[in-house]
């Protein structure tokens, strides 16, 4: 990198559409070689602050500054290569005539063939646009973001439409482009991928930054892993509910044939430190599971959080 | 920039249907209209034969044809499909785009001048002098860059489902009533006092004018001037405005 500001700085940027605020006080920082997963419902404002950090839209309020300029100052430079959810292709014309546009209109241009074949898109070079399927279209999209030798990669959901193949590939493919020393910045909807990718979650919602961290501390924050066991009997749940390490506990009827029991469930955010305790208690938990929470649950429960204290 | 008119040309060439309605239709229906005119009898007022008359018509008629078609309805479906999105994520200027999509249609157009021409030369004796070719290619050429805004400016007006219909209305609305397919003197007179304002009739007037060997009318230029000050400022705010949403 050839300077030291930040690769992306959000300084208290704001956009409303009428009553709606889509961004609502945003600050954030992007540093150089940061792979950056940006996760939220619809509606959370995430093609909004992508739009404003290209500079497609301009905050009501705040500054948008990448590598210490303009967005399309940045654009202008060739600092910045990217695609688009909303992104659209011309038609009627072929892929490789495409990839040459975007070629020719970068300032540091790669090889055409080598942006085909890295994108995996060789093999379709002479196909019209208008002919390819969706996940075909959104392997054009990304050549198009990688024509040239561009510092930051934004890329606003860029798996869809593609299968689970076509996908891994992609995110090999992705994973390069990061190696190489870039600042990676996706949107995504499939969380697992912001699990597996991203060194860095930032969590959106109504416009806010409601976490920042990696993935592992975002599923800590909502309480990470999750306890379950049978208990024969009927049991005492105050002793349960005072376990260390808790966020959450439910007691249901087990369905086991061993007869009446109970399923306990357990979030924790130590689950070591837990079961440790439980069996300070003196029971026998019976098919005892502790599973990692997925991100998406994680998700679900920060939102929720959220929601619950706005309310 | 060169790189996308280069391509914005290529796909124009590549669309058969679009090359014949503006380079081979305008040709065909001079046959069709002119083609049993006697080389004598003149079209009223005008001094002009109606084989050299309705040249000019259809010159002007498929220079219309290849500004205005292609780019209203291309502009519209672009900008909805996100594709003009896509390209003010590159360093392209932004204006770049619809200067790309003017200059190739200006491209295309001059083809379906001359094809009137030659065809008018050849099929029904239209003889000119020399420098009045080449002002009449000049003329209808520059000319047409009027109609190149008004594409544009639909182009940004319209969405992707309406810019058809109002582009074809504003096409054969123009065509027709600017007398580009007859004569505007065989009108009654009170659709030859609307004709006389449309900036198609004062588009080829310009060029008959050229074939009487005279100066153009006042208002010919000025209603050309006017229109294009109208469609490119209309074009520049909307473009404008476009680009703020977008």
């Amino acid at each position: 990198m050839t300077t030291t500001a930040p690769v992306v700085a959000f300084d208290q940027v704001s956009k409303a559409y009428g009553a709606v605020r889509a961004v609502d006080g945003l600050t954030l920082t992007l540093r150089p070689g940061e792979t950056v997963a940006l996760l939220g419902p619809n509606g959370a404002g995430k093609s909004t602050s992508l739009d404003l950090l290209l500079g497609l839209k301009q905050p009501d309020s705040g500054s948008v500054r990448l590598f210490g300029t303009t967005p399309r100052e940045a654009i202008v430079a060739g600092r910045v290569g990217a695609m688009l959810q909303s992104g659209g292709l011309m038609d009627e014309v072929t892929v490789a005539e495409l990839v040459r546009l975007a070629c020719d209109l970068h300032p540091k241009p790669y090889q055409v063939n080598d942006v085909l074949a890295r994108a995996g898109i060789a093999q379709i070079a002479d196909r019209k646009v208008n002919k390819l399927s969706g996940g075909q279209a959104q392997r054009v999209r990304f050549a198009l973001a990688t024509a040239g030798d561009s510092d930051l990669i934004v890329l606003d959901e860029p798996t869809t439409g593609m299968d689970v193949t076509t996908r891994q590939a992609f995110w090999a493919t992705m994973r390069e482009q990061a190696d190489q020393g870039r600042t990676v910045l996706f949107a995504t909807h499939y969380l697992e991928e912001a699990d597996a990718i991203a060194d860095r979650v930032l969590v959106l919602h109504r416009g806010r930054l409601l976490a920042d961290g990696t993935a592992a501390e975002i599923k800590a924050k909502a309480g990470a892993r999750r306890i379950a066991f049978d208990l024969e009997g009927t049991i005492d749940e105050a002793p349960l509910r005072a376990l260390p390490f808790l966020t959450s506990v439910t007691v249901s009827k087990s369905g086991s044939a061993a007869g009446s029991g109970q399923t306990i469930r357990i979030q924790s955010t130590d689950a070591d430190a837990t079961v440790h305790a439980l069996y300070g208690l003196g029971v026998y938990p019976r098919n005892l599971e502790v599973a990692g929470l997925g991100l998406e649950q994680a998700f679900v429960a920060i939102t929720a959080a959220e929601e619950a204290k706005s309310k | 920039m060169n790189s996308l008119i280069k391509l914005e040309l290529t796909r124009a060439l590549r669309n058969r249907k679009f090359l014949f309605f503006s380079v081979m239709y305008p040709s065909l229906l001079f046959l069709l209209i002119a083609g049993n005119a006697d080389s004598t009898s003149k079209v009223d007022g005008t001094g002009l034969t109606l084989p050299t008359y309705m040249m000019v018509s259809m010159a002007s008629f498929g220079a219309l044809t290849a500004v205005l078609m292609g780019n209203s309805e291309r502009i519209a479906k672009e900008r909805e499909g996100g594709w003009v999105r896509q390209l003010r994520l590159t360093p392209l200027p932004g204006r770049g785009y619809v200067f790309a999509k003017t200059a190739s249609a200006a491209v295309v157009s001059l083809p379906s001048i001359v094809v009137v021409f030659v065809v008018a030369a050849v099929v029904k004796d239209v003889r000119l002098d020399a420098w009045q070719w080449l002002a009449l290619t000049g003329a209808i050429w520059a000319g047409s860059l009027v109609f190149a805004a008004l594409g544009v400016a639909i182009g940004y007006l319209a969405t992707g489902d309406a810019v058809r219909p109002i582009t074809m209305i504003t096409y054969f609305g123009l065509s027709m009533l600017g007398g580009l397919w007859m004569p505007t003197t065989t009108f009654p007179q009170w659709l030859q006092d609307i004709a006389k304002w449309l900036p198609t009739h004062a588009y080829a007037a310009l060029g008959q004018a050229i074939e009487q060997s005279r100066a153009p009318h006042a208002q010919d230029i000025a209603v050309l001037a006017v229109s294009f000050a109208l469609f490119a400022g209309g074009a520049a705010w909307l473009y404008r405005k476009d680009t703020l949403k977008a």
